[in-house]
């Protein structure tokens, strides 16, 4: 059968998007890949449907269990039953099923840290996996914008795995960042398939308000004037409350906010309102749109710049996945990068928890649990995470405490003036003058190979399309609990 | 009703009688299961407020606590201890009649389960709901455990899908009718159907113009009464019934105190599940303390003869008094910490029932 009838036939589309057939073709021919496409380009495509192909499983490593999960349920949704997501919340009974008759799913995700069990790891052997997906890839490299540690081992656990042909999918990524994964993930002979970054659907617009106040203003103004469904991004828990708080006290319908901080059941209500369009706008940290599949979001407004281009383009990317046109804008004023960089701060290890840390781990006869030396020394989870990552690679090469310390705090220093770099990278273009598209691929070492007619605000773009066209939410009235309940059942 | 962590704060406050400090508020509301909060929640008939208030941080209760201060309704009468004033209690009394949620909360019993209670209700109406309009769907809850029991439960129905609509809509109007109106629409609208994605606690509290918190218990409260009441009329409310049956077990100890239960009742001494589980004398008389404070059949007779038991209980009372080291001082130091903590938490049991 020909890939775009089996396409048809088991997704319902008629043709490939860009990049999509010619990835497939080399992950069906055995051919490592390292796929780079834009946001919203219908990576997990470039996967699912060599599921269909293949003879083994399919293993999807994913960084977040939420992310797992959205895609879990969009192939269920879909029809499909032989899928399992593997992670630490896996009830038992479920478990101990799977881990007998691993063989009969088709598709397999599985968080990084389940792949470090020997029981698990044994099982997958067994399977037989046919082919080994790295998601977010470039989680894998510390100068990703999202590293994980627990990335780092996967190269090995392919080895162990019997070296299946691996698949790489990233959006966003620097060259030096795809060779970290290229490294890490020892890909041999890789077929390297880089797409644009660019979005040529979405305007860009920054704009440079004197104070706080009139950024408000003009939040209000673009959420009370544009096209909706949009998305408001923030740098805190306490900004999106407040946002949303003020945007309903301006009289606008429709609005909640969305962070990390919520508990599981009020988040997943929150999505699956603004997934159906029961709600225009979500104010929302960072934690909000790695695995939301919303088609019609028009707009993304970033009331607070994020702290590199590869999270701006992550962000204003989830806007426009139906092709149609979408803009980004991003208010900015004097001084927001000073509370980016105190954000920053606050992610790295100061030198006194690395002292106390390393200290603890060599020379305390106290048998403490990680997890209670981690909430005593008051880690945050990112801390956490890259503590244990440089300990741990200090540990093999065998460093005295003092030198250990030393070398934790350089590269702490080393990581601060990374991400320094990037802020400022960040900053420069906000500020430049030539056009923003431009500068964007220009960062990922692309070339724009044509600049669509809505461009930027330095080339200059009319807003009025993005205006407001149609209130085409049938307004929902309660008409008591009686009538709403009967509603649900008959 | 604006005011209910104060008022929740007062409450508490009042039946703690300046005897526990603010960390034991915030122990029996955020629901930690160490013996000395378990007992605290037995002694002080408190047992409904343990754990129905999760998200509640130390730094909101301590803020709370300044405030209720600065009016004049709480007292400082230790180390972060406090007692109502008469302002005080007059304010607590004038809110209790409006604080309904007070009703049928029953953390105790249902802190640890409501929640999947809620998770089975509320997917199964989803599901009926979607399946009924022939709509396809995604689950709003993404907790493994709760899909597959709703599968399972869906496919080993015997009736039609509209059959059990028709079932589980009648016992759920049944129950909303026995309630209030307002807690009727809170509960109604948390749902999930074909058409409509349910509401957060957050645009509840928008929409009744009442405090999120509010909101919070309420919905709890009413978790509550719908368990209690399928937990006991399984024939009024087979289904709801079926939801609960496996959720709640009779006794609630902590594992480690289970386990001491079970070696208890083979018969082994203190010292003896000591040395077996490789535990402190002190932790196995905690578990005992627990079990003696939750097991209503456990005696506490051949721990404590009948004449301490005796003593004990009479200088609690003239003392009008808990604390521990107060009692001791008026029974004398022949007299355990162990021993009178176990005559306590039996009164306690004996207290609240």
């Amino acid at each position: 059968m020909h890939l775009e009838q089996l396409l048809e036939k088991t997704f319902g589309y008629r043709s490939f998007r860009l990049g999509q057939k010619e990835i497939i073709e080399d992950v069906v021919s055995g051919r490592d890949v390292l796929a780079m496409l834009p946001t919203g380009g219908g990576k997990s495509l470039c996967y699912q449907l060599p599921g269909y192909i293949l003879s083994g499983s399919v293993l999807i490593v994913s960084p977040l269990v939420s992310l797992m999960e959205d895609q879990v349920q969009q192939l269920r949704k879909r029809g499909e039953k032989r899928v399992i997501a593997l992670n630490s919340f896996l009830p038992d009974d479920l478990k101990k099923a799977a881990l007998a008759n691993l063989r009969r799913f088709r598709f397999i995700y599985a968080s990084p840290e389940i792949l470090q069990s020997p029981n698990w790891l044994h099982a997958l052997k067994k399977v037989g996996i046919s082919l080994f997906v790295v998601d977010e890839a470039h989680c894998i490299s510390q100068w990703g914008h999202d590293f994980r540690p627990d990335f780092l081992r996967l190269g090995e656990i392919r080895k162990q795995l019997g070296h299946p042909p691996c698949l790489a999918l990233t959006a966003t990524a620097t060259p030096e960042v795809v060779n970290d994964v290229v490294e890490t993930l020892q890909l041999t002979n890789v077929r390297k398939h880089i797409y644009p970054v660019d979005r040529p659907n979405i305007a860009i617009k920054v704009e440079c308000v004197p104070s706080v106040d009139e950024k408000l203003e003009r939040l209000f103004h673009y959420v009370k004037t544009l096209q909706g469904p949009g998305i408001i991004y923030v740098s805190s828990r306490q900004w999106a409350e407040a946002i949303a708080r003020k945007l309903q006290t301006e009289g606008i319908e429709h609005v909640a906010y969305y962070h990390g901080g919520m508990d599981p059941e009020q988040r997943m209500l929150v999505q699956q309102q603004f997934l159906c369009d029961q709600l225009q706008i979500v104010c929302c940290t960072n934690a909000f749109g790695m695995g939301v599949n919303k088609e019609n979001i028009r707009y993304v407004i970033h009331f607070h710049l994020p702290g590199q281009m590869e999270a701006y383009v992550q962000e204003i990317g989830r806007a426009g996945r139906d092709g149609k046109n979408s803009i980004a804008i991003l208010l900015y004023t004097h001084g927001d990068e000073d509370m980016v960089q105190s954000l920053i701060e606050a992610e790295l290890l100061s030198e006194e928890q690395i002292r106390l840390f390393v200290e603890h781990m060599t020379f305390s006869h106290i048998e403490l649990s990680l997890q209670r030396l981690r909430t005593m020394l008051g880690f945050s989870d990112i801390q956490w995470r890259m503590l244990q990552y440089m300990f741990e690679k200090e540990r093999a090469s065998a460093s005295a405490p003092e030198e250990m310390k030393v070398n934790i705090f350089q590269m702490t220093e080393e990581r601060r003036r990374w991400k320094r770099n990037k802020l400022q990278q960040m900053r420069a273009w906000l500020f430049c003058s030539s056009c923003r598209r431009e500068q964007i691929v220009s960062y990922f070492d692309q070339h724009l190979a044509q600049k669509p007619e809505k461009c930027c605000d330095i080339c200059g773009f009319p807003l009025d399309e993005y205006g407001l066209k149609r209130h085409d939410q049938t307004a929902w009235t309660f008409c008591g609990w009686e009538e709403e309940l009967k509603r649900m059942f008959f | 009703m604006n005011d209910v962590l104060p008022l929740l704060l007062l409450y508490c406050l009042h039946r703690f009688n300046g005897e526990r400090s603010l960390s034991a508020v915030y122990h029996l509301l955020s629901g930690k299961k160490s013996a000395q909060t378990l007992q605290d929640s037995k002694w002080f008939q408190l047992e409904h407020l343990f754990g129905v208030g999760k998200d509640i941080s130390m730094h909101e209760l301590e803020q709370t606590v300044h405030e209720l201060v600065a009016k004049e309704w709480l007292i400082p009468v230790a180390e972060r201890s406090y007692t109502l004033t008469k302002r005080g209690i007059e304010q607590l009394e004038q809110w209790l009649p409006s604080a309904r949620f007070f009703n049928h909360l029953n953390g105790f019993l249902y802190h640890s389960v409501d929640a999947l209670f809620w998770y089975r209700l509320s997917l199964v109406v989803q599901t009926i709901s979607n399946i009924i309009h022939k709509r396809p769907f995604e689950p709003i809850h993404r907790h493994e455990a709760t899909l597959a029991w709703v599968k399972r439960y869906l496919f080993s129905q015997k009736r039609s899908i509209s059959e059990l609509a028709q079932a589980l809509y009648q016992e759920l109007h049944a129950l909303f009718s026995s309630l209030p109106e307002e807690e009727a629409t809170i509960a109604t609208l948390r749902f999930t159907s074909f058409e409509r994605i349910g509401w957060t606690n957050e645009q509840l509290s928008l929409f009744l113009q009442k405090d999120p918190l509010y909101i919070q218990l309420t919905f709890q409260h009413i978790l509550h009464y719908m368990m209690k009441r399928a937990e006991r009329e399984p024939l009024a409310f087979p289904i709801l019934h079926d939801f609960v049956k496996d959720l709640v077990s009779p006794v609630s100890l902590t594992l480690s105190a289970q386990k001491t239960y079970e070696w208890l009742c083979k018969g082994k001494t203190i010292e003896e599940i000591a040395h077996i589980r490789g535990l402190k004398r002190s932790t196995i008389e905690d578990h005992i303390v627990e079990i003696a404070a939750n097991v209503h059949e456990f005696s506490i007779e051949p721990f404590v003869d009948s004449k301490t038991k005796q003593r004990v209980l009479e200088e609690a009372k003239r003392l009008k008094t808990r604390q521990l080291k107060k009692i001791r001082d008026a029974v004398g130091d022949h007299v355990s910490y162990f021993e009178i903590r176990l005559v306590l938490a039996k009164v306690g049991e004996i207290g609240a029932s």
